[in-house]
């Protein structure tokens, strides 16, 4: 059962560090893709927007 | 004189006339269809395979209109993928039930011992059910992916699927990397042990122990735990690759490729779940002691001179098992 219990903390605790790794060095499409003379629209919250 | 000039004037009218009419005519077939002879998108189709132009943002991959393999692509997703899914899924969890009710639960035929060797440590008891736990989320968030549309939606409605669908891509994207850890901690861990001999062919020629009752020898993983245990090492390691292709868009290859990427994740990962319900079905309810081995590490003693005969005696060689004479036959529950 420990080694369940760890198993599970582990897992968890990788997956939420590479979500806070990949949303640091990721910027959204609306903030990538803005130069001087384009403004692209900020999607909004939804499946491709800032969740 | 006057009548002959009138049929003069009149015949030169008329042949003005029917010129006009007559140059007006293509004219006329040009304003009936102007773009006759302009470029149709099917030729545009088969010159360039593609129709694209240009974009003003920066990611010029943005200009491309139209790319007929992804049709091929949207009917494999949509209707090839579904049915190999569903028979695949669908086959194995109909042979099982076929198989549970003709054989039954594969019993400890000497019954317990009542002492146990261990089986698995701590630390590798750990790794299987990280990677377990991950590939059951990973397992019903893809599914979703497949099936949800036409199978989900309808039961919940289109706000639940869609807050539903919102956290199971997030947890399938973030629990991969705890999952492909796992997968390379199995390999590492294992590989030893898992390398196919002659045992194995003997073992599978009889059947293994699940087909009728004879218990042929084996070492610490017998032909069966081989077989699962590279599905899951060459399965886990081709849906990670395909996977991470797909999670990081056009890193690795062009639409083509990760349209490639996604036939060959989806495929691999509905026959890798099928595998794997087969892999839970044995750990459980096929087989008698079995689940222990996961569960707390250790197995009695009978259930491993009846499946790791040979395991058993080397175990025994370097003294970490109990040896000598018959152990205690004790009621199988």
């Amino acid at each position: 059962m420990k080694a369940f219990v760890a198993a599970l903390l582990f897992a968890a605790i990788v997956a939420v560090g590479v979500s806070i790794l990949l949303n640091t060095i990721q910027q959204p499409s609306s903030v990538a893709f803005t130069t001087d003379g384009v403004r692209v629209g900020d999607p909004g919250h939804n499946l491709i927007g800032p969740g | 004189m006057a009548s002959f000039g009138r049929f003069i004037r009149l015949a030169v009218g008329a042949c003005a006339f029917l010129l006009v009419i007559a140059a007006s005519a293509p004219c006329n077939a040009q304003q009936v269809n102007p773009t006759a002879s302009s470029v149709k998108e099917q030729q545009l189709l088969q010159e360039l395979n593609r129709i694209q132009g240009r974009v003003s943002i920066p990611d010029q991959r943005s200009g491309v209109l139209e790319q007929p393999a992804g049709r091929d692509w949207r009917e494999f997703r949509n209707v090839t993928l579904r049915w190999i899914g569903g028979i695949a899924i669908l086959g194995i969890i109909a042979v099982m039930v076929i198989f549970y009710l003709t054989r039954g639960m594969v019993r400890l035929e000497s019954g317990r011992s009542g002492r146990t060797i261990v089986r698995f440590t701590a630390f590798e008891r750990f790794v299987h059910w990280m990677t377990a736990t991950c590939f059951i989320v990973l397992a019903i968030s893809g599914l979703n992916i497949t099936f949800g549309r036409p199978l989900l939606l309808p039961l919940i409605g289109f706000e639940a699927f869609s807050e539903w669908s919102q956290w199971a891509k997030y947890a399938h994207i973030y629990l991969s990397f705890p999952f492909t850890i796992g997968v390379v901690l199995i390999f590492l861990m294992w590989i030893a042990g898992n390398i196919p001999n002659k045992v194995d062919v003997d073992w599978l020629k009889r059947g293994g122990g699940i087909v009728g009752h004879d218990h042929p020898p084996a070492y610490r993983f017998n032909a069966g735990q081989k077989a699962i245990y590279w599905i899951v090492v060459l399965g886990g390691g081709a849906v990670a690759v395909t996977g991470y292709a797909l999670m990081f868009p056009f890193y690795l290859s062009g639409i083509e490729g990760m349209q490639l990427a996604q036939v060959v994740h989806s495929i691999v990962a509905v026959l890798f779940i099928a595998a794997m319900l087969a892999h839970i079905y044995i750990g459980t309810v096929g087989m008698e002691g079995a689940f222990e081995a996961m569960g707390t590490g250790e197995v009695d003693l009978n259930w491993a001179r009846e499946h790791h005969s040979l395991w058993i005696e080397e175990e025994q060689a370097k003294g970490q098992a109990p040896s000598g004479g018959t152990p205690k036959a004790m009621p199988a529950e």
